[in-house]
């Protein structure tokens, strides 16, 4: 064979033997060519890959994703956003308070106060069968003697005491009361006893042994740990029994109790230090009993179990250190800890799915728990691809290489009507809203606000930048909650009465058609961050529509360390386009009070309302929850009556799904599958299965 | 030659360093930090944060920052900020994802290089040689992802078959014929795109190459001997011709990592290029300045070898210093 003739053969043949492989390759049509378990087999695309499969560690939502499919938490979100146990068979909350002994004043009869007095006479009235509120409530009293010295919990910024000891408080006599429930008014309850005024005369500043005067940083510090009242709820978890861990090893109330040990260590570096905070402590009473105690009244709280509990057999401290000194880092290296540990992609919990492998970027592969306490699932393998290209993905897709992928709303419509696909959606719990800076003399009008928001048409931009994949939104909560308020009516979308409502403040047209009002023009920067093409499609939009109102804005997209660090923290921005994924608790805490405007915090737009403010704060102490939803409507109301942001619409989650998946009942019958009342399409996904042909519904 | 093979290798670590040392600085210049905080999770504060950066070693100076990162590179403990997995081993297996699809793209295209580039140079000014040049222009100006765009739409919608990735899933099950081949056939497409640019580029030197020793003397001298046209041309021209693909050789190591994160990216390919790129995205310092560490080392190596190769297979070059 001569050189020119290899030269020719070689490309030929490399070609011919790459493109032959195509006939091997099964196609939608047969997926079960020489593979009948695909069937059994779901497969996710999603854009990018997880991170850390850790429960307590996790940040991200494709993390999360696997995380739910491995862990079970306490509780969960049933179809209609309630909390229903899980893990926990069933919970109650229950309080302790401790009540100062205030002997500055005499009782409403003149006695002297007295703490044996106070125990007595609460518990006379308990029996008395007057007050049947306190008789349901109180369940015991207790009197605990004052006298022990302890350091004052004390962080100095300031203050240099210029002395070795550091300040010290002798505790004063206190009463303790076990409620049946968390009343956050105990002292209103206990008024016909103590009497309406109790309290007010303590000072804690009598039981500072050392310095004899505090200073304002002192008194606070006393104020903070020797209140009148200091309330700590209880919840108590009644734990599931004969729920074993994907190795065997049973589940038990230790397990809990590990892992909120695991998040309030510091090396961990968990991201959920911050919901964990208002917990004094994890008890576990018996092996499936556990009792965690509230420092305060934080009704929020109890959202926070839906989190997974991990296993505490692996991940002890001793367990770690033996993996590190098997890694060949030694033990003496005290960094490495729970971040470190393989478990954290390779985790094992008490879930629908076990773990099974993991190659970065490419797939995450879960197989079913037989085991499972709510019965295993239908499908026997679950794969987690990682495709980063919305445009591949569709293709991949439409070849029966994956079964479900989330759309991009512009791709809704191709799937709706087809034969072979259909579409899966529910409302997200996040809204995208124009926030404005509202320190800034410009937007430090609620009225100018609100006439901006009438200037634009935000069905339009629903219906061509969404695609109708949104609903319009008027408020700071998620639409599918209770706490949401259906009676605030969308902003009318009426330019002129806008143009009314800035003139009416001075704004009139110049010649070049901008409003203007002292010399000066309406005119301000609008931004986002860069990567979001909707948010910067609405973008282009609300330029147009403020500029034929008469307001010249600038646009600008920037990348999102930029944005944040250069604009949103420091507060340097105008208005800003941005959106928030809300939990489903009501507290608002962070985003709206008006102690958060600080750098770096949340509440960047500088909303200042004490209405709201108090209303916020009210949320975190109560815990009736008929009471909840009427302050969080109120809050809702006040919040859209100041209009600081625009709020625009609540996105859909929409996900793209082979015909040839279906739910099936406990019955065996067959059905579409549907996502919940509370918008989570995976909901149902234990009973989904796929079929060798896609039914007739 | 010993002493130019020492005094090179000197220079270019010493080069190696200056390289890390203006990375380091640039990409911890660049804004954005690598945290785990999620922008949208209100309930983030900024003493977590705090302490996340103070652990990640981001509140010290640049230069203990480089000392620290140098240190745990060399003894093998760095890790990755954003999983906390030991950086070389991650490398490492991407790497080994990224070299099929290097192997079947380069072959492709040093195999079709060669005859479109010499049947070009042989019949210069014909129709195939006008073909040829038009294409090849068109191939390296029209962007790539355009192109794996255009042929992926293609492939799927004329034959409904899975062209992303790796391989199909769900495939474990299936007789071990199957998934090899389903293995090559995920291959073939990505690698057909990135061989593409490479080819009319690569086709376009050997062509003007040919052209170039075909007019010599020594082929004329060949000719006149009476020796037929494929001997002259298939032996005494090409084997001139093809001294300067030695020293191309060489270069194309770097390609090995840098490799082509825009295909890796469109076809959901595990490599290395993509690890880089989202490493980028995650603020992943340990990782991106490792990987451009290696890069860096493989691009020096590369002009090494081919200075080297030079060397040995042109007589007339010696590296007597």
């Amino acid at each position: 064979m001569n050189v020119r003739t290899l030269l020719l053969l070689a490309p030929l043949l490399l070609l011919a033997g790459l493109v032959q492989a195509y006939f091997w390759v099964p196609k939608y049509d047969q997926q079960t060519r020489a593979t009948p378990s695909r069937l059994e087999t779901f497969i996710e695309g999603e854009s990018a890959d997880a991170k850390i499969l850790n429960p307590v560690l996790h940040a991200d939502s494709q993390s999360s994703r696997i995380v739910t499919l491995v862990f079970d938490g306490l509780l969960d979100l049933d179809q209609n956003l309630n909390l229903r146990g899980r893990l926990a068979t069933d919970w109650k909350t229950t309080e302790e308070v401790f009540i100062v002994v205030d002997e500055s004043r005499g009782f409403p009869d003149g006695a002297a106060v007295t703490p044996e007095r106070i125990k007595a006479r609460i518990l006379r009235a308990k029996t008395s069968g007057r007050f049947p509120e306190l008789t349901a409530t109180v369940r015991s009293v207790e009197v605990l003697e004052g006298g022990a010295v302890v350091p004052l919990r004390f962080k100095s910024n300031t203050t240099d005491l210029g002395q070795p000891a550091a300040p010290r408080i002798r505790l004063p006599p206190r009463v303790r009361l076990e409620l049946s429930r968390v009343e956050p008014r105990i002292l209103d309850l206990l008024a016909p006893v103590l009497g309406r005024e109790y309290g007010a005369g303590f000072d804690p500043a009598r039981f500072l042994l050392s310095p004899d005067t505090p200073n304002e940083e002192l008194r606070r510090a006393l104020n903070a740990q020797l209140p009148t009242v200091e309330h700590n709820p209880i919840i108590e978890f009644r734990l599931r029994r004969n729920v074993r861990f994907h190795d065997g090893h049973p589940f038990t109330a230790e397990d809990v109790k590990f892992t909120y040990e695991a998040i309030m260590e510091p090396k961990n570096l968990s991201p959920r230090t911050s919901d964990f905070e208002p917990i004094k402590s994890v008890e576990a009473v018996e092996p499936h009993l556990v009792r965690v105690t509230y420092k305060r009244l934080f009704s929020p709280a109890v959202n926070v179990w839906t989190m997974g509990v991990l296993p505490a057999h692996l991940l002890r401290p001793e367990v770690i250190a033996k993996e590190a000194e098997e890694r060949g880092l030694s033990g003496a290296d005290d960094s490495f800890g729970l971040r470190d540990s393989s478990f954290n992609r390779a985790p094992v919990g008490t879930g629908p799915f076990r773990f099974e492998e993991w190659q970065g970027d490419e797939l995450i592969k879960l197989t079913r728990n037989e085991d499972y306490w709510d019965g295993p699932p239908i499908y026997r393998n679950y794969y987690f691809r990682v495709i980063p290209d919305p445009l591949t993905k569709e293709l991949e897709f439409r070849s029966g290489a994956i079964d479900s992928y989330q759309l991009q709303p512009f791709q809704v419509a191709r799937f709706e009507s087809s034969s072979r696909y259909r579409t899966l959606s529910g409302l997200g719990s996040g809204y995208t809203y124009i926030g404005y800076n509202n320190r800034l003399p410009l937007f430090s009008d609620p009225r100018v606000r609100r006439a901006l928001g009438m200037a634009i048409d935000v069905d339009e931009i629903i219906r061509y930048v969404m695609y109708g994949e949104g609903e319009r939104t008027t408020g700071p909560y998620p639409k599918q909650t209770e706490w949401y308020d259906h009676g605030v009516a969308p902003l009318p979308y009426d330019p002129k009465g806008a143009l009314r409502i800035l003139e009416s403040l001075g704004w009139h047209k110049n010649d070049e058609g901008l409003l203007e009002k002292d010399g000066k023009i309406f005119e301000f920067n609008l931004i986002t961050n860069h990567g979001n093409l909707i948010r910067k499609a609405i973008l282009s939009v609300v330029q147009n529509s403020w500029r034929r109102l008469g307001v010249k804005v600038n646009t600008q997209v920037f990348e999102w360390a930029v944005f944040l660090e250069d604009f949103v923290n420091p507060g340097r921005f105008d208005a800003v386009i941005l959106g928030w994924l809300m939990g489903v608790d009501p507290d608002l805490f962070q985003i709206w009070h008006s102690t958060q405007a600080g750098r770096n915090q949340l509440n960047f737009v500088g909303y200042e309302n004490p209405d709201a403010d108090r209303i916020i704060e009210a949320l975190r102490r109560e815990y009736d929850r008929d009471k909840q939803v009427k302050l969080s409507r109120e809050l809702h109301r006040i919040i859209a009556t100041d209009q600081p942001y625009t709020f625009l619409y609540a996105p859909a989650t929409t996900r793209a799904l082979d015909r040839k998946i279906v739910m099936v009942s406990e019955a065996g019958d067959i059905s579409p599958p549907q996502a919940s009342e509370g918008g989570d399409v995976f909901f149902h996904f234990n009973r989904w299965r796929k079929l060798e042909a896609a039914p007739d519904f | 030659m010993g002493q130019f093979i020492l005094r090179s290798l000197i220079q270019r670590l010493a080069l190696l360093v200056v390289v890390s040392v203006i990375a380091h600085a640039v990409v911890h210049i660049a804004p954005g930090e690598p945290s785990e905080v999620d922008p949208t999770n209100p309930r983030m504060k900024p003493e977590d944060v705090a302490k996340i950066r103070a652990a990640f070693h981001l509140d010290e100076p640049l230069h203990r920052q480089y000392v620290y990162w140098m240190r745990d590179l060399v003894s093998g403990n760095l890790r990755s900020f954003k999983d906390g997995q030991p950086v070389l081993p991650k490398i490492w297996n991407r790497f080994l994802n990224s070299l099929p699809l290097f192997l079947a793209a380069t072959l492709l295209i040093w195999t079709l290089s060669f005859p479109a580039g010499i049947h070009a140079a042989i019949r210069r000014g014909s129709g195939f040689d006008r073909a040829s040049t038009f294409v090849a222009y068109a191939l390296i100006s029209i962007p790539g992802f355009f192109f794996a765009y255009l042929l992926i739409l293609g492939v799927v919608n004329a034959f409904s078959v899975p062209v992303i990735g790796m391989r199909t899933f769900g495939m474990e099950d299936a007789p071990i014929s199957f998934r090899a081949m389903d293995r090559l056939w995920h291959l073939t497409i990505p690698a057909m795109i990135s061989a593409f640019s490479g080819v009319a580029l690569l086709s376009r030197y050997v062509r003007s190459q040919m052209i170039e020793v075909v007019s010599n003397d020594y082929v004329r001298t060949a000719r006149a001997k009476g020796l037929e046209e494929e001997t002259v041309i298939y032996r005494h021209a090409l084997r001139n011709a093809l001294l300067p693909f030695v020293t191309m050789f060489g270069l194309m190591l770097p390609g090995l990592i840098g490799g082509s994160v825009i295909i890796e990216q469109i076809f959901a390919w595990p490599g290395i290029g993509r690890l880089g790129y989202e490493a980028i995205l995650a603020r992943d310092f340990p990782l991106i300045l490792t990987i451009n560490f290696f890069a860096a080392t493989l691009t020096l190596a590369g002009t090494f070898l081919s200075d080297v190769l030079y060397a040995f297979a042109d007589p007339r070059v010696r590296l007597n210093s």
